[in-house]
């Protein structure tokens, strides 16, 4: 046989494959890992607590669904006590110790975020979903690989506004954790309240912890607010601002974000301090784990959970905290096995791009219906209210999108 | 006294690495700290330039308490001021060639930090030990409260933190963690070196002697004034120094990473290590950085890495380090750098009495 160039290319792509395949099998992790920091020690311990067991669950169910495109998965979660450069060394040991074979992360904080954000390129890109809900990461142009699971605390105060316009509100306060997470949505929830014909009466700082209640609950009467929205709180302050209203003899609205929204919370306020939260709402971004009427996602974790957690407070009861966590890794999920049905390798490039062009996903309860990745979050909810007597948060309102 | 080391002239007597074993010591530690990135991974690498930044820190404080006797525990102050001035003082000269940008922000920056020393320093002429403590706890929250205000956000991003320049020196642009390690590692060899010499000179004999008894101090003609601030304004420098690496190293500096846990950080590092030595910040850093990540990796090992033990772990992991802590301090009161010095004594005396 004569060699030509034909047959010399026929050759050298039959000799690639050949000695090629093995390489990419070979390519293959045995396991994919997606790690995950913690605040398990900490000012926010308690959250961090409450949704490590989700971690094992997550694990336990999507590798029981053949992980991704087979191939199972080992979550590797570990400590930050808070701390945002305690999260990027854990990232970097994760990349350190798995490699590619790590192929998202998920971090504790929007200091986390904002920290790793800049050190998410060339080989160090991994997919990045979080706790937070900060504006600022919804940008795919800057963010590429970091999402959020759900809308950010400005489409959070959006929904807000226009619940507290459709029920014939006018003049509302605004009191906020003197922290980044509480001033996060103030410029965008002014722009709002402008647009909607909404007077903001009061813009009120107060510490995170250990605020001074009778000061700010004094202001707040003498703002002559109907509504007031309480935003950068999670287990401290909002309730007993609320109580410090309630004492005062104030019938303003109280109105509340993801993170002050748990029911875990209000019912201990309400075992130890009487029924002062009647009434107060707030906006969720997911249905709450007890309402489970056509979610089967959430059957799934409540059969789980009465299995891996007996004689656990968490076996009848998910927080809210710990279904942010679980949507966040079925988001990473669903773009992971789409990016590897569509026989693409999962590079952190690849993988955002499934991830951005999630559409119409049947989340199996979390939200009220189909829902799209549009600039990384999902910009819907549904405002809440709770009532002391049945220890429940009930919708109030329709899911709303922004 | 039998050492071992004959001294046949006053500039024998009069070296830092005064013996063979100390030299062995340092010049072996500095080879393997050369050859350390070319084997290291991404996470070796980065823990060794957080040890390097805060080890320049460390230095600094331990010229004002190990050395001087002041205590303070506001330095997490200076080292952000050090961080916010490389960047704004960056954004305001971005006219200026990048190559030449940090041999001109960098010194501004210490510079900056050294005068807010001095400032913070004032109560040092009044008060000491506990009080001045807490005089100085002050500068930690002042700080970081006037970085978070809106109105200097233009500056310092606010409350949300901002991005950090890529630095470069003339034209070689350290953008990676390994080229940063370069950096790092040869500024903190160099202050420690240059702390070791400033207490063999009269400035910091003047501030051995103010720790020592400071009213007698005084008798034999050292102005407390010009040397208490003296001190702090060093010892802020460092940290103004150590700020400007933290800075260029992350790409995102935010107030949060500079609160009062900095300062408590700085002090116990130094504690643990050993005051008034000069390789006690050193191994004080790594007590304090290195033991809590092998805490951590020991632990995840010995449960296998399980989902189910995680919420426990982290919790453990900080009692295991505080008692740790406390069993160093109790062992030896005087720091880890009496452990080496024992053993590098009876190197040089063996075999005769370790002593």
């Amino acid at each position: 046989m004569t060699l030509n160039r034909r047959t010399f290319l026929a050759t050298g792509a039959a000799a690639t494959a050949v000695v090629g395949t093995p390489m990419i099998l070979k390519a293959q992790p045995a396991e994919y890992v997606l790690g995950a920091s913690l605040p398990l020690t900490g000012p926010f311990a308690t959250a961090g607590q409450l949704v490590a067991p989700a971690f094992a669950l997550a694990q336990k169910m999507f590798n029981d669904e053949g992980g991704i495109a087979g191939t199972p998965i080992r979550f590797v979660t570990e400590d930050s006590g808070y701390v945002p450069q305690s999260t990027l060394a854990n990232y970097q040991r994760v990349l350190a110790t798995e490699g590619k074979a790590c192929v998202g992360y998920f971090a504790d904080s929007t200091g986390a975020m904002k920290l790793i954000a800049p050190e998410l390129k060339g080989e160090n890109a991994r997919l990045m979903g979080s706790t937070s809900f900060a504006s600022e990461l919804a940008n795919p142009q800057t963010n590429p690989y970091q999402y959020i699971s759900g809308p950010t605390y400005q489409d959070q105060f959006d929904i807000l506004m226009q619940n507290i316009k459709a029920a014939g509100g006018s003049k509302i306060a605004i009191i906020y954790s003197n922290t980044e997470f509480g001033r996060d949505p103030l410029e965008h929830g002014r722009a709002t309240a402008e647009r909607l014909g909404l007077e903001i009466v009061l813009e009120e700082a107060t510490k995170p912890q250990g605020a001074d209640i009778p000061t700010h609950v004094t202001k707040l009467a003498q703002s002559g607010a109907e509504h007031c929205i309480l935003q950068g709180y999670v287990t401290g302050v909002w309730p007993q601002l609320i109580g410090g209203a309630r004492q005062f003899g104030l019938p303003i609205q109280f109105h509340g974000t993801f993170w002050g929204m748990e029911k875990l919370i209000a019912d201990r306020i309400t075992k130890e301090a009487g029924p002062f939260l009647a009434g107060y709402q707030g906006v969720m971004p997911y249905r709450y784990f007890y309402d489970r009427e056509n979610a089967p996602r959430y059957e799934q974790y409540a059969a789980l959970s009465k299995a891996m957690f007996a004689g656990t407070p968490l076996e009848n009861y998910m927080s809210t905290w710990a279904l942010q966590a679980m949507c966040g890794l079925e988001l990473a999920m669903k773009a992971l096995r789409d990016t590897a049905e569509a026989g693409k390798e999962l590079t952190a490039d690849n993988v955002a791009e499934s991830l951005s062009g999630i559409s119409d996903w049947d989340s199996g309860g979390f939200f009220g219906g189909p829902v799209s990745m549009n600039n990384n979050k999902i910009g819907t909810g549904r405002v809440y209210e709770y009532a002391p007597d049945t220890g429940l948060f009930t919708p109030v309102s329709d899911w709303l999108s922004t | 006294m039998i050492n071992g080391n004959l001294k046949a002239t006053y500039g024998a007597d009069e070296r830092v690495l005064n013996n063979r074993n100390k030299q062995m010591f340092v010049f072996g530690s500095i080879i393997l700290l050369a050859l350390f990135p070319l084997f290291a991974d991404d996470y070796s690498v980065l823990m060794a330039c957080k040890m390097g930044i805060l080890l320049i820190a460390v230095v600094g404080v331990n010229v004002l308490t190990g050395y001087t006797g002041l205590v303070s525990l506001g330095h997490g102050a200076f080292v952000a001021i050090g961080a916010y001035s490389t960047v704004i003082f960056s954004n305001l000269f971005s006219g200026l060639p990048t190559g030449i940008l940090p041999f001109i922000v960098v010194p501004m920056a210490i510079a900056v930090s050294a005068l807010t020393g001095i400032i913070v320093g004032l109560p040092s002429l009044r008060v000491k030990g506990l009080y001045l403590a807490v005089a100085t706890l002050a500068a930690s929250f002042i700080v970081k409260f006037l970085i978070e205000q809106d109105l200097f956000a233009p500056w310092t991003g606010g409350i949300v933190g901002i991005d950090t320049p890529v630095p470069s020196l003339l034209g070689w642009e350290l953008d990676n963690k390994r080229e940063m390690y370069v950096l790092i590692t040869a500024l903190a060899l160099g202050t420690m070196l240059a702390a070791q010499n400033l207490f063999r000179t009269r400035v910091g004999r003047a501030f051995i002697a103010i720790r020592d008894r400071d009213y007698s101090a005084e008798i034999l003609g050292i102005s407390l004034l010009r040397y208490k601030l003296m001190s702090f304004a060093i010892s802020a420098g460092y940290c103004g120094l150590s700020g400007a690496l933290g800075a260029y190293f992350f790409a995102r500096i935010l107030p949060e990473q500079f609160g009062l846990d900095l300062s408590l950080e700085l002090v116990a590092a130094l504690i643990v290590g050993g005051m008034g030595r000069t390789l006690g910040p050193l191994f004080g850093v790594v007590v304090v950085m290195l033991v809590p990540e092998l805490i951590k990796i020991s632990m995840a090992a010995a449960t296998g890495g399980s989902l189910e033990l995680a919420r426990y772990t982290g919790p453990v992991q900080e009692i295991v380090f505080g008692l740790l802590l406390v069993f160093f301090l109790l062992k030896e009161p005087l720091g880890i750098n009496q452990i080496t010095d024992r053993i590098l004594r009876s190197a040089n005396r063996w075999p005769f009495a370790r002593g």
